[in-house]
């Protein structure tokens, strides 16, 4: 590469004044560089009539709304058919438990630890022992899966409902229920006794 | 009258002094951030200390390389170029020191005071009160340093470079005054004047601001003196400083609501906020435009000479960033990007690329001619450069990818678009992780870069002489010749002004009119642009002629300028104030704090929770699934200062109120870990043992309530009562579960507030249903 000598047939003419030596070109505008100015200028005066004069295009607050809406439909046509029987035979197929496990381990071990035994295992662990057959909100299937979507706030047990959506739920509730038997006594009591924590 | 040719002596001392001060505080301020970066990773990097903790260290990295890296290289390079563009020595030895010792005093006060969780927990403008108040007495100090200096000047008319410099020391003045209102609860706490959307418009207005007129406009006006200098080459074109200068400041206070897209605020400020952030693309451009053709025909001086390598890039990565910041501003990109590293990358292409690299090259310029030595190891030099470039992209490569693959994952559903396909955000911060740590690496490069300038500093000025430029003048200024212009007032109220003013009113007229004034302001638009290009093709001299004498006067300028920058914030910033107070919020409105939660909330400011937790659920459907029902305006109006937040290195936290029982927050604070397996939250353990200080609790509520927080009239035992009450309910739930804790701990009161996070008592200032059926 050589040096190119300034070329005052090309550059144009160099502002008279100069200061502490630097001098100026007075170089016209480059036309690719004034349509983008005018581009984003135009764009302005389109997208805020679309949004803001016309009100073509909805606003954040309507689009979500709208959206929302959709998405309970989609969820109402598409939910399973939740019973205590379909639960039951979940469980004891391994597509679903093993899906359930997975969702249980990402969501749930913890407050139920890995093992669900919760405080049963470790008197510090926040959710109670799922392996029991004592039960607090309920131990048929149908309830487990209430349980899950609804939870129990003032006990700490979170909403999984729109978190994780029926079919994870399913899927956690048949994981779970395939560390039970169908069939087995159930009892619903208002708190674990203390003995089942030691 | 006899006017006889004398020799002057610039302050050049001031300039060196300024110039060892932004490098020593630049190494400073990226260690810290290399170390914070490094502790995303390796949450136990905080050695069990409160005042090592990230959300302590953030601000801190922040506020050192943006005020003393920026800061002490921008005082260095007006300085120096400012005396020989206007020819003449600073007006005042004295102003220029106080300045210089009042900065780094201010300084070490914020490296004293910002990792102890003295803050006002507002971005970039965390310093206390007390400090603010110095910030503004020196800021005055190098104004009037500043404006005496030009008031002296034997060169009549303003260069570019001193174009740039008025358009940021008077809007940094306005922006840093409004930003930091507040009225202080005791000497080191204060509570900011704006609360809720309000504090929002205003934070990002000043945020968005301080990144163009701290971190840009300075820059821009020295590298208009150094690139041409460096390169022997004339500035490419005239013209183009001229438009881009007043398109830029004009166009850039209008941008600053991008930073709170698909959130609540209202529609039509977002709408500014993308349009205006677009249009600010070609101004911005404009300048790399003018520093990257300026080094036409010395390209190949830049294969030996460091300092234009170090130029060229910066004026790059400039380009890359303002073409980068506009792209972000659209709404759809910004629901991917915003709250992601992908921000974090932008910014550090700005801040490694575009400011760090032109204080290189310009302290590269500088060293031989203030110490009269040629630089100790130019191949030192050009090592640095290379190995900054390369830290550079390594450092902006992995949170381009990071914040994507985050931004996707996160918003990632299944089952028809039902439900999230991560419901886990801990699934999405571990993917990320290896991407964090190549961050580590690249900004340890980086730093590694810049102390070889600092070796190379040393090892140049050891022992060398230091030396003051000198220029030859005339004795007598002979530059008040009143006959070459008019009066200020005339050429204030000059023909490109009118236009300009009038121009914008029609432009607000239909942007803010309805039905048939909307269609007179675009039409009155459409037609004084058609006239004002009209009279420019007729007139064009004029208008030269006019600019050339506004040129040769500092005050009309400087009075043009503001009020090119004022516009935007006022159009702004007014309405918010006026119409979206507690009276008329949309739809729903908060209640107060009881006193146990504020504390608990000026907790969670101290720790700097709002730094990596937001609490603003966007009107976009992940978010909703994620977090619950979108955030409403009203529902965060008493909050002085909001905390809506910037970046999620954790989840959302507006609606977690409830979300977990008062046992899982205690374990989780002791503990992240115990709850959430695989976080890298630090552990906040001194929260468990820390007494709750209630000394200033009386005081704190009677600032609220001057604010316009409704609160009853409580006498101090009443208020009392009412901490004990709450408290002892808590800690006895606690105890309950298995935490035993006493309830005069500060992590009863931070519980208090995390659990009424969203759930709120609602008061519901009008219907909903005409907002669901549409």
């Amino acid at each position: 590469m050589t040096p190119t000598p300034p070329n005052p047939e090309e550059d144009g003419e160099i502002r008279e004044h100069s200061y502490d030596g630097i001098q100026e070109y007075n170089k016209r505008l480059p036309n690719w560089w004034l349509f983008t100015l005018y581009g984003t200028i135009v764009f302005w005066i389109g997208y805020w009539s679309y949004f803001e004069w016309f009100h073509i295009g909805l606003n954040g607050p309507q689009a979500v709304q709208q959206a929302m809406a959709q998405i309970e439909v989609q969820k109402l046509a598409s939910s399973p058919e939740i019973n205590d029987k379909n639960l039951w035979k979940m469980s004891r197929t391994p597509q679903f438990v093993l899906a359930g496990k997975a969702t249980f381990e990402a969501n749930c071990v913890a407050c139920h630890l890995v093992s669900l035994r919760g405080k049963s295992e470790n008197p510090l662990a926040i959710g109670p022992d799922l392996t029991h057959t004592k039960w607090i909100h309920g131990g048929h299937p149908t309830e487990l899966y209430n349980t899950v979507t609804n939870g129990v706030l003032i006990k700490g047990m979170p909403t999984w409902g729109p978190v994780l959506g029926a079919k994870k739920i399913t899927e956690a509730v048949a994981y779970i229920l395939s560390k039970h038997t169908e069939g087995e006594p159930i009892e619903v009591v208002q708190n674990l006794p203390e003995s089942q924590t030691k | 009258m006899s006017n006889k040719k004398i020799t002057i002596e610039f302050n050049d001392q001031i300039v060196r002094q300024f110039l060892i001060a932004s490098v020593v505080w630049g190494a400073v301020g990226m260690l810290v951030g290399v170390l914070i970066a490094a502790q995303l990773n390796y949450w136990q990097l905080n050695f069990g200390t409160s005042w090592l903790t990230w959300s302590h260290l953030r601000p801190l990295h922040t506020n050192a390389v943006i005020f003393a890296l920026v800061g002490n290289m921008m005082f260095a390079g007006i300085y120096y170029s400012l005396q020989r563009l206007v020819k003449a020595r600073l007006a005042s030895n004295f102003l220029s020191q106080l300045h210089f010792w009042g900065w780094q005093l201010i300084i070490v006060s914020a490296a004293a005071s910002l990792p102890f969780g003295f803050t006002r927990g507002k971005e970039y403008a965390e310093l206390i009160w007390p400090i603010n108040i110095a910030v503004v007495l020196i800021w005055v100090v190098f104004s009037v340093n500043f404006f005496w200096t030009i008031k002296k000047r034997r060169e009549p008319s303003l260069y570019v470079a001193i174009w740039f410099y008025i358009a940021t020391i008077v809007t940094v003045a306005i922006l840093y005054i409004v930003n930091h209102l507040s009225i202080p609860t005791s000497i080191t706490h204060s509570y900011p004047l704006f609360g809720g959307v309000q504090d929002a418009l205003v934070q990002w207005w000043y945020g968005h601001n301080a990144v163009a007129f701290f971190l840009t406009t300075p820059i821009l006006g020295i590298m208009y003196y150094f690139v041409p200098k460096a390169a022997e080459r004339p500035v490419y074109s005239y013209k183009l400083s001229v438009v881009h200068f007043w398109s830029l400041v004009f166009l850039y206070i209008w941008a600053g609501p991008h930073h709170l897209l698909n959130t609540a605020l209202p529609s039509w400020l977002q709408t500014l906020g993308t349009t205006f952030s677009l249009m600010l693309w070609a101004p911005s451009w404009g300048g790399m435009l003018n520093g990257l053709l300026t080094l036409r025909g010395a390209w190949h001086k830049l294969r030996t000479d460091p300092v234009l390598k170090f130029f060229a890039a910066a004026v790059t990565f400039y380009g890359m960033a303002t073409f980068e910041g506009p792209l972000l501003a659209i709404r759809s990109v910004n629901a991917l990007a915003h709250y992601t590293d992908w921000i974090i990358g932008h910014v550090h292409v700005g801040t490694l690329g575009w400011n760090g690299f032109m204080a290189a090259g310009m302290t590269y310029w500088l060293i031989p001619k203030l110490w009269d030595k040629p630089l100790y190891s130019k191949s030192l030099a050009n090592l640095h450069f290379w190995t900054g470039l390369v830290g550079i992209l390594l450092y902006v490569a992995a949170m381009w990818t990071s914040g994507i693959t985050q931004g996707l994952m996160l918003n990632a559903t299944s089952d028809n678009g039902t439900v999230l396909a991560y419901p886990n955000f801990l699934d999405t911060l571990n993917t990320i992780r290896p991407l964090m740590l190549m961050r580590v690496i690249g900004g340890g490069l980086y730093l590694v870069g810049w102390f070889m300038m600092g070796y190379n500093f040393w090892k140049t000025v050891k022992g060398a002489n230091q030396v003051n430029g000198t220029i030859e003048v005339f004795e007598e200024a002979t530059l008040e010749d009143s006959s070459t212009y008019k009066s200020p007032i005339a050429l204030i109220f000059s023909t490109p002004v009118l236009f300009s003013v009038i121009g914008s009113l029609f432009a607000c007229v239909w942007m803010f009119g309805k039905d048939f004034l909307s269609i007179v302001g675009l039409i009155g638009l459409v037609l004084i642009v058609v006239l004002a290009f009209a009279h420019f093709e007729s007139k064009g001299k004029k208008w030269e002629d006019w600019y050339n004498k506004l040129l040769v006067t500092s005050l009309p300028f400087t009075v043009l300028t503001v009020l090119a920058v004022i516009a935007g914030g006022l159009i702004q910033i007014i309405p918010t104030v006026v119409m979206h107070n507690a009276q008329s919020a949309e739809d729903r409105k908060q209640t107060p704090y009881t006193p146990l939660e504020l504390q608990g909330r000026d907790i969670y400011v101290r720790e700097g929770c709002y730094l990596c937790h937001s609490q603003m659920i966007r009107t976009l459907v992940p978010d909703v699934l994620r977090y619950g029902d979108y955030s409403r305006l009203g529902e965060s109006i008493y909050d002085h200062p909001y905390q809506w937040g910037s970046k999620r290195n954790g989840p959302d936290l507006a609606r977690v109120g409830g979300k977990y029982p008062n046992i899982w927050h205690l374990r989780h604070m002791e503990d992240p870990r115990a709850t959430s397996a695989g976080s890298n939250m630090p552990t906040f353990k001194w929260l468990l043992e820390n007494e709750l200080n209630n000394s200033t609790l009386n005081r704190k509520i009677e600032v609220q309530r001057t604010l316009g927080v409704p609160y009853p009239n409580w006498t101090a035992e009443e208020i009392k009562k009412l901490v004990q009450t709450q408290a002892n309910g808590i800690a006895s739930d606690l105890n309950a579960a298995g935490g035993i804790i006493q309830s005069d701990r500060e992590i009863i009161a931070l519980i208090a507030y995390l659990q009424q996070l969203g759930k709120a008592k609602i008061t519901f200032t009008q219907s909903l249903a005409p907002q669901i059926n549409p």
